[in-house]
């Protein structure tokens, strides 16, 4: 067993390493964040997950749901440490894996993943309780300023392969007929199906027909008409094949930038410093989706808000079917926005002990008609403006996106985790 | 200072013996059992003053807000707790607010003594503050604080022990500020033949306060309480409470969770859920002429409440990143005020308060 597998298992027990491990693995982290740039590519089939914020045991929980490293590729949208009692833990687990597997996980970087946030809200704190000094939170902090901005994953399905699971609620099964596709998935933690979409096959023809249901809930209702004979859609038009281009998605922690209107830009920042208070960097970690038209005040002081026009005209221009981001506590653990061009992923369960939400994490299938690689444009400018017809215009504009699996989970039992060892906070005011 | 040292020889001792361990009978087995039980749970809920006391502290330490003696009632020595920036806005909101109800209160008819009973007041600054802020003023003023007898030595120890109070005490006296404080608990209000508070003067418009204190009680004996000094003051009386709210859904339910797991039981929470069950509990209580009701959000987010450039001052004070949390926590918390007479009438019917009918929409 070699020290870095000795330590992924001191890790896993939720056990700190020794303070002169964690410089080593902070140095070869570093070395190996170096040479990405500040947009990853990531191959589907890939699992997408949120903020984790130091709940060390929901993230296990979440292995657990999502399946291990290396069996399931893992792209992680930042803010591991802050606010849970084990952010230490945390994160040098998911950099232990990264050093270990690094073609297997991702880690992009979080408005927490900062000096300055984590000295407020407890990362810091927590390094200076567990080693008695500064060193440990100083090694991470130099990683933090290595992690990327973002990734782009490429190559995901435009449907999903329907699970053989049982549904949670026979009520609501629905029998895939053939020519459907399977745009989206809700999975329990126990793995059964909670609801399934099927995309809508005249997607573009009308404008009513081209705006799939925004949420999960509101697929119960239509899902099982679509129950139709089978070989009812035997002309359906486009599944399976490849040259329909799903876009790419991106994955950023908080959202888009009015400074970067492609993500060449983003690859273009000096990310190797401290998140700055504002400008490109800084927006692509604080700015949050809202239903506003352009761009406005984010409330959180730092970073924009941004509404679906923005989102839009930001897929069409960079071939993006799908923008996945974290940074905002939804309590379903999810929240698709915009006719599904932006989706919030949420992966710390019951959020500081105290919030009461579920957690989720996506999974995106590989397309196998397509080798893994999805062809991009480059003409796509000159596409658009070819399309006059409105309506043509709408179909061109919206990439079809990838089919999305969520797996949604509940903070992981009392008894796995003990008490905090930390003496409980004010969380409430009394 | 006027104060019942012990208060509870006068009630009849119904539960005389509890807070003493049962001095002077010899308990059976069983009431020990549920003596100690019971003494623990009064136990939690008198250290949550310490909670209180705590996110004050930080507050203030970080320029939320301006209060000279917070310090003084926290102690000078111990090491000023670091609060999350929602839990300092909220102590923030919630300061302000009462402090504004209590400011309209004692503005109105300003030549008139007027009355404050604090319920459960524990480390509070507010009368302290009010004497510094009304050195210009002719305020006429009887205040008075009940608390567990703890949590009253705790406070009489730190009186005695600073100057500064001790100066403060006489020169508001002097000026017609008087303070009381007694030892009391509040479940003997709630009692048939109840004793007499010393110095409660009925004749005067009294404002009740309750910042997390009748919650803790069961619901019959929190309406028994409030029924105490219905009673007792046949003319202008108002209560502004502060409680948790709403606690059935995801957040309510790990809050009741959590609280409870650390011997925390808001008993009166699941009665009183919402804005309009609070409005409708002080109607119920005799407070016949208004309700209203706000939750923290609510309050935060209103100009009327919170002057744009002031919360502008505090969003600058840290840079405040949960803002969904925040938006979660600030609406299970409200400030509820209802009101009979016209004293509170003038005081808070026209500006921010509201009658009975206009305050359907703040549901």
């Amino acid at each position: 067993m070699s020290d870095l597998d000795k330590a992924i298992a001191q890790l896993r027990a939720c056990r700190p390493i020794p303070e002169i491990q964690v410089r080593e693995l902070c140095y070869k982290a570093r070395e190996l964040l170096i040479e990405e740039g500040n947009v990853v590519t990531v191959d589907a089939p890939v699992t997408i997950c949120g903020d984790i914020h130091g709940q060390f045991h929901d993230l296990m929980e979440l292995f657990r749901v999502g399946g291990d490293v290396p069996d399931t590729n893992y792209l992680f949208m930042g803010d591991f440490v802050d606010r849970g009692f084990y952010s230490l833990e945390s994160f040098l687990l998911l950099l232990c894996l990264k050093v270990r597997y690094p073609d297997r996980i991702t880690l992009i970087r979080g408005n927490h993943e900062s000096r300055q946030i984590t000295t407020v809200y407890g990362f810091y704190d927590e390094c200076l309780r567990k080693y008695g000094s500064a060193n440990v939170w100083r090694y991470c902090c130099e990683v933090f300023d290595y992690l990327a901005l973002g990734a782009l994953v490429i190559g995901a399905a435009t449907e999903l392969e329907p699970t053989d699971a049982p549904f949670a609620d026979p009520s609501h099964a629905t029998t895939v007929s053939e020519g459907d596709e399977v745009e989206v998935e809700l999975l329990n933690s126990a793995g059964h199906i909670v609801t399934r979409h099927v995309r809508d096959r005249y997607i573009g023809q009308s404008s009513q027909l081209s705006n799939p249901p925004s949420s999960p809930s509101q697929t119960r209702e239509q899902t099982p008409s679509r129950n139709g004979a089978p070989g009812t859609g035997a002309t359906g038009s486009s599944h399976g094949s490849s040259g329909n281009g799903g876009g790419a998605v991106l994955c950023v922690h908080g959202g888009l930038s009015p400074l970067i209107d492609s993500i060449d830009k983003i690859r273009l920042l000096d990310r190797k410093q401290e998140v700055p208070h504002e400008g490109a960097m800084c927006d692509l970690l604080w700015s949050d989706p809202d239903e506003i038209e352009g761009w406005g005040l984010s409330p959180r002081g730092a970073g924009f808000l941004f509404g679906a026009d923005i989102v839009k005209c930001f897929n069409h221009k960079n071939d993006l079917s799908l923008i996945c981001r974290a940074h905002q506590l939804v309590m379903e653990g999810f929240k698709e926005m915009f006719q599904n061009t932006i989706v919030t992923v949420w992966s710390a369960p019951n959020y500081c002990y105290r919030c009461g939400n579920i957690a989720a994490i996506l999974e995106l299938g590989e397309d196998g008609s397509n080798a893994g690689y999805a062809p991009r444009s480059n003409g796509d400018v000159e596409r658009s403006h070819g399309a006059s017809n409105g309506v043509l215009t709408e179909r061109m504009d919206k990439l079809k996106g990838p089919g999305r699996r969520y797996r949604v989970f509940e903070a992981a039992p009392q008894d796995s985790r003990g008490m905090p060892a930390k003496k409980p906070v004010a969380d409430y005011f009394l | 200072m006027a104060s019942i040292p012990n208060l509870n020889t006068l009630g009849g001792g119904r539960r005389g013996h509890r807070l003493r361990g049962g001095r002077g009978t010899t308990p059976t087995h069983e009431d020990a059992t549920a003596d100690s039980v019971e003494r623990g749970r009064d136990q939690v809920v008198q250290q949550t003053d310490h909670d209180a006391s705590s996110s004050r502290m930080s507050a203030v330490a970080l320029g939320y807000l301006d209060d000279p003696y917070a310090r003084t009632f926290f102690g000078h020595d111990t090491e000023i707790p670091k609060r999350y920036p929602i839990i300092n806005r909220g102590t923030y909101v919630r300061t302000k607010a009462i402090d504004r109800l209590v400011k309209q209160f004692l503005d109105v008819r300003p030549t008139q003594k007027k009355q404050i009973v604090s319920l459960g007041a524990g480390s509070d600054t507010r009368f302290f503050r009010l004497v510094d802020e009304s050195s210009a003023s002719n305020l006429h003023l009887v205040y008075h604080e009940l608390d567990f007898e703890a949590n009253v030595n705790r406070k009489r120890t730190t009186l005695r022990q600073s100057a500064e109070l001790s100066r403060l005490l006489k020169s508001g006296g002097d000026r017609g500020l008087t303070y009381h404080l007694h030892a009391l608990d509040l479940r003997d209000l709630a009692v048939k033949s109840p004793p007499e508070i010393p110095s409660l003067d009925p004749q005067l418009p009294t404002l009740l306060i309750s910042e997390c204190c009748l919650c803790y009680l069961p619901h019959e004996t929190a309406a028994a309480v409030l029924d105490y000094f219905s009673m007792h003051i046949p003319g202008s009386m108002a209560l502004v409470l502060y409680e948790p709210i709403r606690p059935f859904d995801a957040f309510g339910k790990t809050m009741v969770t959590n609280l409870a797991s650390r011997g925390i039981h808001l008993q009166t929470l699941k009665r009183y859920s919402t804005l309009e069950a609070q409005q409708g509990r002080l109607r119920l209580a005799g407070l016949s002429d208004g309700q209203a009701a706000r939750d923290v959000l609510q309050l935060y987010d209103d100009d009327d409440w919170m002057a744009p450039e002031e919360r502008e001052r505090i969003e600058k004070l840290e840079w405040l990143d949960e803002v969904e949390e925040w938006q979660l926590l600030a609406s299970h918390y409200c400030v509820a005020w209802g009101w009979r007479g016209e004293a509170f009438g003038e005081a808070w019917a026209s500006r921010g308060g509201s009658s009975s009918i206009r305050n359907i929409q703040m549901i």
